[in-house]
């Protein structure tokens, strides 16, 4: 046996029991220790390099209109500054647009959003070129904006082209419908916040090429980006990322204007450059959540039953497509949620506004439909006086039925699975409690709500569902693993090492995950829609099985077996001939070596099933849909109308759980982070169009005080499709677990009046809507 | 030099006074000769202000248990920005350098009386200089020869980290914590002490403890539950792997030697004073009435943070004892004006109760052990929450400097947004608070979007007396309703000498538009801000009526 690492349990020890950290398993984060200590390493936190550089951007003072007139002389000048450029100083591409073109790497003449790149600085510190930036004299030529969802509407302002989807005839439904009822519902968008802003460090190499560091969801992408803008071969360019503090979609696409510009200050002073933003250069400068206005008509029988629904949903895009045409499909695909419309239209509009490019967003689109749609609902449940969970449960989708854009709806308990929630939390007795309550109380009011989500799970761009992973064994039987997908958080390092762990059946110490980079796995998908774990787990695993089948080959030649003789357990490979014979893996993987055994294998993977026609709105985007259900308590003062959201019961449906407490840590999260959006979180740009909330002073994410008393339970079933042992994707999901508080705070407005008006609760519901909701009420219950 | 006097300011002066010969001597400025005078002059400045730096500008801290010293540190520079820049310690992170997130949050310790006191605080906004010869700990510190704290135990065990970004600042916020639940007794919201490190006395925290510990630490990825377990479950490890913090010796801190007249720190035309006597404090202020004032820095601080402001001179108050000492007299309350909000939680408790409640909702845990009583007024933010209060208690300011000793009543100190009558070369030295007769209550209300850690939409205050079911008495005043804290004069009219009613509440609320005229921003519009003040009249009558 070669030399054992102290670092590992030896293999006396590793025989007795199982291997540790297999699948299933509620294994600590790979980098919790890391995390703890400080000691893991973001790019910020990477050593410098000697004459390493510090960029900063010149942002536009205006919101709309033509640069007339650069003076950059006093911001040469300036203290530190090494170099400045603009886009004129850019070798190659100089539109980064991700799907379509739009986005030019620094603003082409014409300034589309307040804030907007004009130049940028290289200087020896971060605080020299920010201080620089504030010296450009800029002349411009103003125009008006628009900044609204209803400017860009009237004045026919799109990014991209309308879009509709349809199910039967919607008009003659419509028509036939006993009751009718319309409404409106604005819900604004969210800023990402994850707590490491962007940033890349770019060091050249000696061809020319760049070793890009980024903090980039998208490694293949940034790669793809700077090439192009260096007007180099792919292959000259190198990306790497080892982890992000947090993604969320916003490093999806929007990581790569910063990489892109390092890169062109490298190559031209051939110098490593770091360029990191600030919180509220960040804010100002990256993209968010699209604001979506929803605009519904719904008709409906006396019980509450869905018979038709004409539906607009109208997002705001920002200056460029970016991947608005996507976003503002998936909430078009998410409006139905988990109910069946006999007949519905879908119009969807992709609104131009001189706003920053609204970008990915966990939910990309989804989580916007689907509160219009959860909202429709309880519209229609107090228009016809019943229990919004009866109305709901009275319209969910049966097995059999077709999706308004041609999906059939199999495997879908979601009936049992918001029936056994409203058991364990006991939603009808709450019901009771709260009504005797409210009536006891003047000023303080309780609302209740039970919603259910049902997320399509694959990229709706097809060719995006792939994956790639590269396994080696080196010959002391530690592995190393390496797939596309990038560590945010997430966890997927964890999960995808337990899934290589459980295939050889060895110790999870010994498998090593090392940083995704685009030289070793390439032309990689982003990590996104929530499809990490399911693709790369799988790429990885299938990796695995070529290096397995060598290995049992050679085995059944080596110990002249049968196949069946062989198996790997307990760090071991055991063979089973007239006695058993325990050989330690390091052993095995040794003897393996010297009989000239390949122990590296690529592996891949690319989803089956999907496929989808766009022009006919017709297919099957989603390889299977992930379900849950949630149910909120909230209290409302009706002085004020600040609120305390005091408990919430989800139940969700992660298929057979790789890793529970990974699990149930993404469905808290993302519960949070779903709640933030509908409540405190407030976007607001000003009249002139620039962004008012732009720091953490005035843009408030949830803190430990304003999380309720909250119970989260795995409906810990197998997926019916062969995903990754039968596990369901989870990242964006539990998001919308959060539409429930939505509800809850309208069902207290609601009990106001009895229940019988609907009041408008535009979101974030801050406190201020929510008194505004109260009022409505009060107007209308005398 | 000596004679001269000390400073860049005296060599600028004679570096000027031979820039004026050579202009004087030179008819074309760009000669030969005036461009080398003009080089002979910046060179004798330089090694002028090498000599100076090298004799006098010395910051000294103990970082993680090693002190370390530093004569070419810039005045500017926040601790943040030293740790990851200069001492490549990069374990504490920026998040949003504006103390918000906590990504930053590092522990200090101060050698008191008792011993030593640990503190959370932001790196990001507070300056080097207000850790001079106090100990600096961050996670890696707690982590010494590789045995865990239980704070970041508990963390790994319990889940509490995803992308790890915000870990070490809730680390560090839990392992002040710790101390905090380690010592035997009295001190809950301040510093804390810890006296005999082998009896770590572990008691349990509360949740409000726990919540007030992490206000200040924002988590995206966690949604909080497993961090908040993990708090609560700390007590479950080894207390000896919470040694590394408790092993520092107190006497190791060297008591201040510095003269306080002397810049602490100087870079290029920049210089930083930390005087210890408020005696020191007017002479500096004799020589540099411009002077910025800090006073905890908890908003100047963004200046220099996100703003990447460079002050001339800075005069940082936290070293002067008197300032934050209170009196606690029969008929009224004496609060120095450099007592942090952590310390005002406590001293405000017995006769202020609501006051006291509403400190708790001032920023965060580590916020509140930065920011001054004194710095919030003299700051004279229109959204400040501490003016609000004053003005209805009727709180008196006590202002020193070169002018002399006087008093103000706060309601006349503000005098336009963020403008006030302190003068240049003076500074706030107590407030003093009336207590309440027996016929007074104190009302309290912040509405803010978040809970925790946020700005008040309407922060709004309300001293009434009532005596027999008359109100005799009425102070109201608001803050986020004009361009400074402002009494609502027609609504107290409205109210003095009217029967104690909710018909009264409401007749009074519609005064409100009189008194106030409110504007949209970022935190709210004008409309939720009169309806707010008019309902939170509603609702003062409903809290004494026991409705609400």
């Amino acid at each position: 046996m070669s030399h054992q690492s102290s670092l590992l349990a030896p293999y006396a020890e590793r025989r007795q029991r199982p291997a540790k950290g297999r699948s299933g398993k509620s294994l600590a984060h790979e980098s919790a220790e890391k995390h703890v200590t400080g000691e893991a390493v973001y790019i910020d936190d990477m050593p410098e390099l000697a004459r390493t550089l510090h960029v900063a951007v010149g942002k536009s003072t205006i919101t709309c209109g033509q640069i007339r007139q650069l003076d950059l002389s006093a911001v040469r000048s300036a203290d530190g500054v090494v170099d400045v450029i603009t886009l004129d100083d850019v070798p190659g591409e100089k539109d980064i647009g991700p799907v379509f073109k739009g986005d030019p790497l620094l603003a082409d003449g014409r300034i589309e959003f307040h804030g907007q790149p004009i130049f940028a600085v290289a200087a020896h510190s971060f605080e020299q070129a920010k201080r620089a930036v504030a010296l450009a004299q800029v002349d411009y030529q103003e125009e008006a904006p628009v900044l609204t969802i209803t400017e860009a509407l009237q004045q026919n302002a799109f990014v991209r082209p309308m879009h509709v989807m349809q199910k039967g005839d919607c008009d003659a439904a419509m028509a036939q419908a006993e009751q009718q009822l319309h409404g409106e519902l604005y819900n604004k968008g969210q800023e990402h916040f994850y707590l490491e802003g962007q940033v890349s460090y770019v060091v050249p190499t000696e061809d020319g090429g760049m070793k890009v560091y980024t903090s980039s969801q998208h490694p293949t992408e940034v790669q793809k980006l700077v090439a192009e803008v260096l007007d180099v071969p792919i292959n000259y360019v190198q990306t790497e990322v080892r982890r992000m503090g947090g993604g969320f979609g916003g490093k999806e696409t929007q990581a790569a204007q910063w990489a892109c510009l390092a890169a062109v200050f490298a190559k031209r002073l051939k110098r490593p450059v770091k360029m990191r933003l600030d919180r509220q250069d960040d804010m100002v400068l990256t993209g968010k959540r699209h604001d979506f206005l929803g605009r519904y008509r719904v008709g409906f029988d006396a019980h509450g039953k869905l018979q038709a629904a004409d539906i607009e949903l109208a997002g705001k895009c920002g200056y460029s497509p970016d991947l608005s045409d996507a976003i503002v499909d998936r909430a078009m695909f998410h409006i139905d949620n988990a109910y069946h419309y006999p007949a519905m239209r879908v119009t969807g509009q992709r609104c131009k506004t001189n706003t920053v490019s609204n970008t990915a967003f966990r939910g990309f689109g989804g989580p916007q439909g689907m509160l219009i749609g959860e909202g429709i609902l309880d519209d229609v449940a107090r228009a016809v006086g019943r229990d919004p969970l009866d109305v709901r449960l009275t319209n969910l989708y049966q097995h059999g039925d077709r999706t308004h854009y041609d999906q059939e709806i199999e495997d879908f308990p979601m009936a049992e699975l918001m029936t056994t929630l409203a058991n364990q939390c006991d939603y009808y007795e709450r019901r009771q409690q709260i009504s005797t309550f409210n009536q006891q109380h003047r000023f303080k009011k309780r609302g209740l709500a039970l919603t259910p989500v049902k997320f399509g799970i694959s990229f709706t761009i097809q060719f995006l569902n792939q994956a790639g992973a590269l396994v080696h064994i080196y010959t002391d039987g530690s592995i190393h693993l390496n797939h596309g997908g990038t560590e945010m958080g997430q966890g997927l390092f964890t999960k995808v090492a337990q899934v290589v762990a459980n295939e050889f059946d060895v110790d999870i110490d010994t498998i090593q995950v090392s940083a995704t980079a685009t030289d070793k796995v390439p032309n990689t998908s982003p990590t996104a829609a929530s499809s990490g774990t399911d693709l790369n787990a799988k790429a990885a695993q299938n990796a695995c099985l070529t290096i397995k089948s060598r290995l049992l080959d050679f085995a059944r030649q080596h110990y002249g077996v049968e196949p069946g003789a062989l198996r790997f357990a307990n760090n071991h490979l055991v063979v089973s001939a007239e006695q058993e014979h325990w050989v330690p893996f390091a052993d095995f993987i040794q003897l393996a070596y010297q009989n000239r055994i390949s122990l590296s294998s690529t592996g891949y993977y690319s989803t089956p099933k999907i496929h989808y026609n766009r022009d006919k709105a017709s297919g099957r985007p989603f390889f299977y849909y992930a379900l849950g259900a949630s149910c909120s308590e909230v209290e409302i003062d009706t002085l004020t109308g600040e609120y305390q959201i005091l408990r919430t019961d989800i139940l969700h449906d992660v298929g057979r759980s790789l890793n529970p407490a990974i699990d149930i840590g993404q469905i808290e999260g993302g519960f949070v982070q779903g709640m933030g959006w509908l409540t405190s979180e407030e976007l607001n740009w000003d009249e002139q169009g620039r962004l008012a909330s732009n720091a953490a002073a005035n843009y408030k994410i949830p803190t430990s005080i304003d999380v309720p008393d909250m119970t989260v339970t795995l409906w810990d079933k197998d997926n019916s499709e062969d995903t990754i042992y039968r596990s369901k994707a989870v990242g964006e999901p539990p998001l919308m677990h959060g539409i429930s508080v939505w509800c809850a705070l309208r069902d207290a407005a609601a009990s106001v009046a009895d229940y019988r008006v609907n009041p408008p609760l535009n979101t974030p519901a801050t406190p201020e809507q929510v008194l505004k909701a109260v009022q409505f009420c009060q107007e209308r219950s005398s | 030099m000596h004679q001269l006097g000390y400073d860049e300011n005296t060599l600028d002066q004679v570096v000027r006074f031979l820039q004026g010969l050579t202009r004087k001597t030179a008819a074309n400025r760009k000669s030969a000769g005036c461009q080398r005078a003009r080089k002979t002059a910046a060179i004798i400045r330089y090694f002028c202000v090498a000599a100076i730096k090298k004799g006098d500008t010395v910051i000294r801290i103990n970082l993680n248990g090693e002190w370390v010293e530093d004569a070419q540190a810039d005045p500017q520079w926040t601790i943040l920005r030293y740790l990851r820049t200069q001492m490549a310690q990069v374990d504490v992170k920026e998040g949003c350098a504006g103390g918000d997130c906590g990504a930053c949050t590092v522990m200090v310790g101060r050698a008191t009386e008792q011993g030593l006191q640990y503190q959370s605080i932001n790196a990001c906004i507070a300056l080097l200089a207000t850790v001079h010869n106090a100990y600096v700990i961050t996670p890696q510190g707690l982590a010494k020869d590789g045995t865990l704290h239980p704070a970041q135990q508990a963390l790994i065990d319990h889940h509490g980290s995803q992308c790890g970004f915000c870990t070490p600042g809730f680390v560090m916020s839990m392992a002040t914590l710790y101390q905090q639940q380690c010592q035997p007794s009295e001190s809950t919201a301040t510093g804390q002490t810890v006296s005999n490190p082998a009896e770590h006395g572990w008691s349990a925290p509360e949740d409000d403890a726990i919540h007030a510990a992490l206000s200040g630490n924002l988590c995206r990825c966690t949604g909080y539950r497993p961090i908040i377990d993990a708090a609560r479950a700390m007590g479950d490890y080894p207390a000896k792997n919470a040694d590394a913090v408790v092993s520092f010796d107190p006497n190791a801190i060297k008591v201040s030697d510095e003269d306080g007249l002397q810049p602490l720190l100087q870079h290029q035309q920049r210089q930083l004073f930390v005087p210890h006597t408020e005696e020191q404090l007017k002479i500096l202020l004799q020589q540099y009435p411009q002077a910025t004032l800090w006073a905890g820095g908890t908003d100047l601080g963004l200046e220099i943070s996100q703003r990447f402001r460079q002050f001339d001179t800075v005069i940082c108050l936290h070293a002067i004892a008197s300032l934050q000492h209170s009196q606690d007299q029969p008929e009224q309350l004496l609060l120095g004006a450099g007592m942090t909000y952590s310390q005002l939680e406590q001293e405000l408790s017995s006769d202020f109760p609501s006051f006291a409640e509403l400190l708790h909702r001032i920023g965060s845990r580590q916020v509140r052990n930065l920011g001054t009583l004194g710095g919030n007024i003299a700051n004279a933010s229109p959204i400040g929450d501490t003016p609000p209060v004053l003005l209805a208690l009727g709180a008196q300011l006590e202002i020193d400097g070169i002018y002399g000793r006087h008093q103000l009543a706060a309601q006349d100190f503000f005098t336009g947004y963020k403008q006030t009558r302190l003068r240049e070369g003076e500074y706030l030295r107590a407030i003093i608070l009336p207590k309440l007769t027996a016929q007074q209550t104190l009302h309290c209300f912040k509405v803010s979007k978040r809970y925790d850690d946020d700005i008040s939409a309407v922060m709004f205050a309300a001293v009434l007396g009532i005596d027999n079911h008359t109100i005799v008495d009425a102070r109201v005043a608001c803050g986020g309703v004009a361009a400074t804290p402002l009494r609502a004069s027609n609504v107290e009219r409205a109210l003095i000498g009217q029967p104690w009613s909710e018909q009264t509440m409401l007749q009074a609320a519609q005064q409100v538009e009189q008194d106030y005229q409110p504007i949209d921003d970022v935190r709210a519009t004008k409309e939720y801000r009169l309806q707010l003040v008019r309902n939170l009249l509603l609702k003062t009558w409903a809290q004494l009526e026991a409705l609400v």
